[in-house]
């Protein structure tokens, strides 16, 4: 048996993340969830990209890779086909894999690679500072949009359901059952499964937007996203669930 | 048997020799007939079409680090994009082989015509400090023995090793008795992802924990990776030397302009390096002392000469023929007026 303790390198705590961050609130989900569906560790792979979020794979206490900069898709994709054996989880954040890697997302996607990624979507490039992401909010102030992000934010569902056969699940670093739920589905889907997670940055973007600590963060997204459990159709933009489809005869 | 084959097919057949399992790659010219030889190998090696230069080279270093021998080819403005992944392969320690089918740039320059111009860009082309192996046959059968040479290279060495051919090697048609070459295999030296808890990281690291800040671990730990290289690459020191007991100058020239060349072996000693990076320092430096005077015969602006200048310390000439035409005469020509 093993614990979500089990998953965790404990020598590598504390982690480079500051306080108040949400990326550890979704790592520690994930090993829960590991724990819960009892995942071997001697057949799971971490990869990641550049970024806060892509120093998660080395606090993982399994074979993991710290690719370059948007390239976490690719890397996983050459492990997973290697190796079909393997569980190959993607966890990075939404810099890495929606801007500079997005090239990488359509076409994984495309191709149903059986990866689970798992997107840390804090809107924001947080390690370097807070500049603009592809899925920053319009209008929102950055270090680079200082008169307000003149752009829409990336409809990654849109994107990520556009393929025949899919999986995009939308959950956040507050709703932590339905995070697990949606990490262990993910986690069993044969295919390409992308869990968003909508997540924060306090440091580098929350306080530039007034909030005080992480805290309050945390609270606004309580407060933004409720939880549809059977979505008919696409997820309206504050309802978080999973939008699926085996598509077996495509 | 002989079967006359190109280039570019015995680099697909070489690879699968030495046991590749693992290409990617995404189209180019002249280097896509070694993709479209390998697809027909799907199946029983895994085969990746990808989106692009930079995915290929990844999915390969994924491959890699997965326990399969691997391997992605390309030409010149691929080979820049590739460059990200290749400094990452250095870091992580990722054996594998990157072809660089090289034409006539900048840029998209003059497809498909063959060039020399990537020499330095196989050397120098990704960022921070790193010692490249680089390969550079001159025949279809060698293309057959230095990609297979190439692969045993880098299990030894745990690094990318680079094979460079130019779209005429690449397309050129000869006839190879492919079962009387052997090349022995150097068994797998990575053990693949899965059953450990290794970190593999393109950050400074040690024994998988990040070192950012520490200057002397860098130095240390670098001044180690150069030296393990170098030690594999002596190994592997190939070259070609057609000494001319009454010449007073050497020519020296690598890939297909040394096969262009040929014939002034009647007047001139020709030395030809295969492994040329790291250069062949000591070699060179004994067999260039014997020459009055060196020129180096190359089908860019002067690249290699630049780097033999620099080990020399002495001046060499040098022969460009540019532009992805070379003939005999015109090298000729260009030799007699630096005489």
């Amino acid at each position: 048996m093993n614990s979500y303790k089990d998953y965790v390198k404990w020598d590598r705590m504390p982690t480079t993340w500051c306080g108040g961050c949400s990326i550890g609130m979704v790592f520690k989900q994930l090993t829960f969830t590991l724990e819960q569906i009892q995942m071997p560790k001697e057949r799971l792979v971490v990869v990641s990209g550049i970024g806060c979020s892509g120093r998660a794979a080395g606090y993982f206490d399994v074979d993991s890779v710290h690719t370059t900069h948007g390239r976490a898709l690719p890397v996983a994709e050459g492990i997973k086909r290697a190796n079909p054996e393997l569980n190959v989880v993607v966890f990075s954040g939404d810099g890495d894999l929606t801007g500079i890697g997005g090239n990488h997302l359509i076409h994984t996607s495309r191709r149903d690679t059986d990866l689970t990624v798992i997107c840390i979507n804090n809107e924001i490039y947080g390690m370097t500072g807070g500049q603009m992401a592809p899925t920053t909010k319009r209008g929102a102030v950055t270090l680079t949009s200082a008169a307000g992000n003149a752009y829409y934010p990336l409809n990654l569902q849109g994107l990520l359901t556009s393929v025949p056969r899919h999986f995009y699940a939308r959950s956040s670093a507050y709703r932590i059952n339905h995070l697990q739920k949606c990490i262990k589905e993910g986690l069993g889907w044969k295919g390409f499964a992308f869990i968003d997670v909508i997540s924060f940055c306090i440091e580098n973007n929350g306080r530039r937007l007034g909030y005080k600590n992480g805290f309050e963060m945390l609270d606004k997204l309580k407060a933004d996203f409720k939880i549809n459990t059977d979505p008919s159709g696409p997820l309206a933009a504050n309802e978080l669930g999973i939008i699926q489809n085996e598509n077996q005869k495509s | 048997m002989k079967r006359l084959i190109m280039g570019n097919e015995a680099v697909a057949m070489g690879a699968l020799e030495a046991g590749m399992t693992f290409f990617a790659a995404y189209p180019i010219t002249p280097a896509s007939e070694i993709m479209h030889f390998l697809a027909k190998e799907e199946g029983r090696i895994v085969f990746m079409h990808a989106e692009d230069e930079i995915a290929s080279m990844h999915m390969a270093i994924g491959g890699s680090l997965a326990g399969s021998r691997s391997m992605t080819s390309t030409s010149g403005p691929g080979m820049s994009l590739k460059q990200e992944g290749i400094g990452l392969a250095h870091m992580m320690g990722v054996p594998m082989v990157v072809i660089n089918v090289m034409r006539v740039g900048p840029s998209t320059g003059m497809p498909t015509l063959p060039s020399q111009g990537d020499i330095l860009q196989a050397r120098y082309g990704s960022h921070g400090d790193y010692n490249p192996i680089v390969f550079y046959p001159a025949s279809v059968s060698e293309c057959y023995v230095y990609i297979q040479q190439a692969f045993n290279a880098a299990e030894e060495s745990r690094t990318p090793v680079i094979l460079l051919l130019d779209g005429f090697l690449a397309h050129l048609a000869e006839t190879v008795d492919l079962r009387s070459i052997r090349v022995p295999r150097k068994k797998r030296t990575l053990p693949p992802l899965g059953k450990g808890t290794r970190h593999f990281t393109g950050l400074l690291s040690k024994d998988g924990i990040p070192q950012t800040k520490d200057t002397e671990y860098y130095r240390k730990w670098y001044a180690g990776y150069k030296k393990r290289v170098e030690r594999v690459a002596d190994k592997y020191a190939y070259d070609s030397y057609l000494p001319h007991p009454d010449s007073e100058t050497l020519l020296i020239a690598y890939g297909i302009t040394s096969r262009v060349i040929r014939p002034l072996r009647k007047e001139y000693s020709i030395y030809r390096p295969i492994r040329i990076f790291p250069v062949l320092e000591e070699r060179i430096r004994d067999i260039t002392s014997r020459y009055k005077r060196i020129i180096v015969v190359e089908m860019n602006d002067g690249q290699y000469r630049g780097e033999l200048q620099k080990i020399l310390r002495r001046d060499i000439l040098g022969v460009s023929i540019l532009g992805g035409t070379i003939n005999l005469r015109e090298v000729k020509a260009k030799i007699n007026e630096l005489l």
